[in-house]
């Protein structure tokens, strides 16, 4: 039955493209909310699938579909004001679009089959493409083209990865089907010469979809030019699902005894994009993209620590899902200032913390939390990773990554400061409005929350996704 | 022995060669339509069992990787009117130099690897891998993004080579499904491309499309 979870915005995704704006509005929310009461609901019965050969519900699954599909409500609510404002074309399918993509993000978290999670993920891409193209702009125009080609291609490596993972099963004659979960338990007799070669090739592939650097290069344009609900869509959760695929195959690989050999390319990809990030972050000039370049930070770290293994893994865990909470939450604000501003220059913009109270709230809070201030989660998660590398004996990984985080926090201030403080006389062009404030409140309490307490089918579902690779307490 | 399979995969090599020396964009969709054409066909000939299943997909393959594609860029190059040369940013001379390099290098490559069933035919995992890098080269050795597009279809049809012929394993529905999203993907990328080309002409010369859009 789990397969409704992505029929259901399927069809209301096709239905919203024949419905007027204000009807295709109602969908949204209304289709949001069902569907975070179905995600509920399957964490609780955990139900099994009419196709079980493709679908199934896994703790990682499940962790990742609980997030989408808190964030997917709280963005839809968060639209229905955005859209008054920022007005858009043709905003029936702009919505039937999101839905699609809403469809498309839940298949990948409950797909088992190799295969099917690559047409998902593909399939994610192509859905996502309509809604950057949005603004119509050649700016939004050529980013579109950017971001269809480079993830195409780089997904497209991911498929020649997977096919050379079941090569592994044809050179030994293992006869299972080819899922992740029935893979994992058969990993030790696959082919170790072919499992790796698939590993790396999966790893390019969704790395690139994921934004690890040297790949990401498409990921600063596109969350700067899509529309700041997009945006949120794009980063809190798009990227966790390319990162499901490659943490799934690392799992994999754990079991067939090479998790030494994926896990030190994880964490050099996770190490060069936190390096990249630091680079990138300190000589920025738009927010959009300084939040952008935070996401492919944030990408590295939790790559690095799932590599590391033992707590490093539970710390990435942690990190995949604060990042999630408090960076949709801080692209919605990017939102209101963009809105208000009208410019996404650093330098055009200021005292928001006069004009705006309510969404400096947001920003600055927003802005802790993702620099890994504690008490937000993202702290713990990397103390966690930190500490996991110190125990592993990994002291210059360690250090690298300490103090890129620190040049990180340094840069982000540094911006930060400058929306929230300097002067800026020109008056704003609107006005707070609550359903453009409150979404973000929730999504930096939840995390906040979750911070001091997790709930204990949370934090059992956490470790149980990370036992693999020695992860928990 | 040679076998069939190897005669029609030598001709797939020589279109690789082709494409690199072609210097017109239709030269380079007729090379890809050959192409799709025959990595439809292949598993006919290398000894999996056929069913009846196996055979409609193969045709649907056929379909839209050797006819559908091909017809829908030839369609696409008409309507935008795009310049028929490509300005390559490494010549043709070189282009096809690099080409047989690629092609021995790839039957070098390959021996190296034990692949199961490979024994039915000495070109496939070669040809595969050729199509494969082939793809990449046209990819970043052209400037027109309209050949970027003809490379990442090339590379798809090198994947697709290397998937059903060495890996019985995957359902033809999952298979179909890869084979949409490459269908969908391809569409999308076209559309963007023609509004961009919509887009130059309208409004000037924007420099931030130039990047992309020299066509």
């Amino acid at each position: 039955m789990v397969e409704i979870l992505f029929l259901i915005p399927f069809l209301a995704g096709v239905l919203a493209f024949f419905l007027t704006a204000k009807s295709a509005r109602k969908t949204l929310v209304a289709t949001g909310a069902l569907h975070f009461l179905l995600s509920i609901l399957l964490w609780v019965y955990q139900p099994g699938a009419i196709i079980p050969a493709y679908f199934k519900t896994t703790h990682s699954g499940l962790l990742s579909l609980l997030v989408i599909s808190l964030l997917f409500l709280l963005i839809s609510i968060y639209s229905t004001a955005y859209l008054d404002i920022d007005h858009i074309k043709k905003e029936n399918v702009f919505i039937g679009t999101m839905l699609l993509f809403l469809s498309t993000m839940t298949m990948v978290t409950l797909s088992d089959h190799i295969m099917v999670m690559w047409i998902a993920i593909e399939a994610t891409t192509l859905a996502s493409a309509p809604l950057i193209y949005t603004h119509g702009t050649p700016a939004s125009l050529e980013t579109t083209w950017k971001y269809v080609f480079i993830c195409s291609v780089g997904i497209a490596m991911a498929l020649l990865g997977s096919v050379l993972i079941s090569l592994s099963m044809e050179a030994n004659k293992v006869d299972v089907p080819m899922s992740f979960s029935a893979l994992a338990t058969v990993a030790k007799n696959l082919d170790p010469m072919w499992l790796k070669a698939g590993f790396i090739f999966i790893l390019v592939g969704y790395g690139t979809k994921m934004g690890l650097a040297p790949m990401h290069t498409w990921l600063p344009d596109t969350h700067s030019e899509a529309p700041s609900p997009v945006s949120a869509l794009l980063s809190g959760v798009l990227l966790n699902c390319a990162y499901l695929g490659i943490f799934k195959t690392h799992k994999i690989m754990v079991n067939a005894g090479l998790g030494d050999f994926s896990g030190t390319i994880l964490m050099a990809f996770g190490i060069i994009s936190v390096l990249a990030a630091a680079t990138f972050i300190l000589r920025q000039t738009e927010y959009k993209r300084l939040l952008a370049y935070s996401s492919i930070e944030n990408m590295g770290i939790i790559a690095f620590g799932t590599g590391l293994g033992g707590l490093g893994a539970y710390g990435a865990i942690l990190c995949l899902i604060h990042h999630s909470l408090i960076k949709s939450s801080l692209f919605l604000t990017s939102g209101n200032i963009l809105l208000s501003y009208g410019s996404r220059q650093i330098e055009k913009t200021g005292n928001l913390a006069g004009h705006m109270p309510k969404t400096f709230v947001a920003f600055f809070a927003g802005f802790l939390g993702i620099s890994g201030f504690p008490p937000f989660g993202i702290f713990i998660g990397e103390l966690l990773i930190i500490i996991g590398a110190f125990q592993a004996g990994r002291t210059v990984w360690a250090g690298i990554f300490i103090f890129s985080l620190c040049t990180i926090f340094a840069g982000f201030l540094n911006h930060a400061m400058k929306i929230s403080f300097d002067d800026h006389q020109a008056p704003i062009k609107i006005t707070e409005k609550a359903r453009m404030i409150w979404p973000q409140y929730v999504l930096l309490t939840t995390s906040a929350v979750l911070s001091f307490w997790i709930p204990d089918a949370l934090y059992r579902t956490i470790v149980n996704a990370v036992v693999a690779f020695g992860g928990g307490f | 022995m040679t076998h069939l399979v190897d005669i029609i995969l030598s001709f797939v090599l020589l279109s690789i060669i082709f494409s690199f020396g072609s210097s017109r964009l239709q030269g380079l969709i007729k090379a890809l339509a050959f192409q799709g054409v025959v990595v439809s066909i292949v598993p006919f000939f290398i000894g999996h069992d056929i069913t009846e299943g196996g055979v409609l997909f193969s045709l649907t393959t056929l379909l839209i990787r050797g006819i559908a594609i091909p017809f829908y860029i030839y369609r696409f190059i008409e309507k935008v009117a795009a310049h028929r040369e490509l300005e390559p940013i490494i010549g043709y001379n070189g282009s096809i130099f690099t080409g047989l390099l690629l092609i021995v290098a790839a039957m070098a490559v390959s021996r190296k690897f034990s692949v199961p069933s490979a024994s039915t035919s000495l070109l496939l995992l070669p040809t595969a891998i050729s199509l494969l890098v082939g793809g990449m080269f046209l990819l970043m050795a052209r400037r027109k993004a309209i050949t970027m597009i003809l490379g990442y279809i090339t590379m798809e049809n090198g994947i697709y080579l290397v998937g059903t012929t060495f890996s019985v394993r995957a359902h033809h529905i999952v298979e179909f499904g890869i084979l949409l999203d490459v269908l969908a993907g391809v569409m999308i990328m076209a559309v963007i491309l023609q509004n961009i080309k919509l887009k130059m002409q309208s409004g000037g010369e924007d420099t931030s499309l130039n990047i992309i859009s020299k066509e």
